[in-house]
């Protein structure tokens, strides 16, 4: 095994530096993310304006997704989990089309940069915990971390450390993998073998943005419903 | 040897994880054939459980990495 060649696998996957702002590196995983959100935005903007009763085009599409995160929450929830489709389904929309740009050629998707999960993970993190504060108050917030007893004060502290990196590690580390593997495969068989790996890694993107919101749901309802 | 700890450290944890995903997808299975109108609720639920479990053998592949490019 040539090692390497490898070593050059990792330097295709890792992001470089683009431009400094001010003293600020700005990598290709931030440039890419523009890119993406300037797809996004003006498609949802122009989807948004054009709303009908009787739905044509991408608007199916988009209130298929509304519809399944409606169910999901109101699963979870109940009524009330309604309020909370723009956080989860802006997480699912955007992280999908971060994770698919992979498939625009010589795109780095954004995901499989440590940074980029991280930075979503503490969003995600920091407004649940403020959707606790809201839901319970700073009394019931606090004595959330002294049940079932006080004893137990050190482990449900870590609990509610551990999430934001357990979340973004689970992205990063999938997206990375899969991206590695496909690498690796063009550098042995460039013909025909990384297809059906690349199909997977479709499906991988889908399945990864599904479980990220799916477990931003997790998190708000565990402080809604309490353990 | 520093490339067999790292080889070592994914395989382990993979084979861990294959066995308990596999499990748990079997439970799951079962579940559905039984039940088949709970389907939507198991498959939401299977797709939580098994991201929890590979979250460790994810964990272990960024520690081989991590070995990987220090060597």
């Amino acid at each position: 095994m040539n090692f390497e060649a490898l070593q050059v696998v990792l330097e295709h996957v890792r992001p470089t530096v683009v431009f400094y702002l001010g003293n600020i590196p700005i990598t290709t995983s931030v440039v890419n993310t523009w890119i993406v959100m300037a797809i996004i935005i003006p498609l949802a903007y122009f989807i948004g304006k054009r709303v009908r009763t009787v739905p044509r085009g991408m608007q199916h599409l988009v209130e298929m997704l509304v519809e399944f995160f409606y169910g999901l929450l109101e699963e979870t929830m109940g009524r009330e989990g309604r309020k909370f489709l723009p956080l989860v389904g802006t997480l699912f929309v955007f992280i999908l089309c971060l994770n698919l740009s992979w498939f625009i050629p010589g795109m780095l998707p954004p995901t499989t940069d440590l940074s980029t999960t991280l930075g979503f993970a503490i969003v995600t993190i920091v407004a649940v915990q403020l959707i606790g504060v809201k839901k319970r108050g700073i009394g019931g917030y606090i004595k959330h971390f002294f049940q079932p007893n006080p004893f137990l004060f050190p482990l449900n502290l870590l609990e509610e450390l551990v999430k934001p990196v357990s979340l973004s590690l689970r992205l990063f580390a999938n997206m990375f993998g899969e991206e590695t593997v496909v690498m690796v495969l063009f550098i042995l068989i460039p013909l025909f073998i990384p297809t059906p790996v690349m199909l997977l890694g479709i499906i991988m993107g889908l399945i990864q943005a599904l479980v990220f919101s799916l477990l931003t749901v997790v998190y708000i309802s565990s402080f809604i419903h309490g353990h | 040897m520093e490339y067999l700890s790292v080889a070592l450290a994914i395989a382990v944890a993979a084979l861990g994880s294959a066995f308990s995903q596999g499990i748990a997808t079997k439970a799951a299975m079962e579940g559905i054939s039984r039940q088949p109108e709970a389907s939507g609720d198991i498959r939401t639920t299977l797709i939580l459980a098994l991201a929890f479990i590979e979250a460790l053998t994810l964990f272990s592949f960024v520690i081989a990495i991590l070995l990987w490019t220090k060597i």
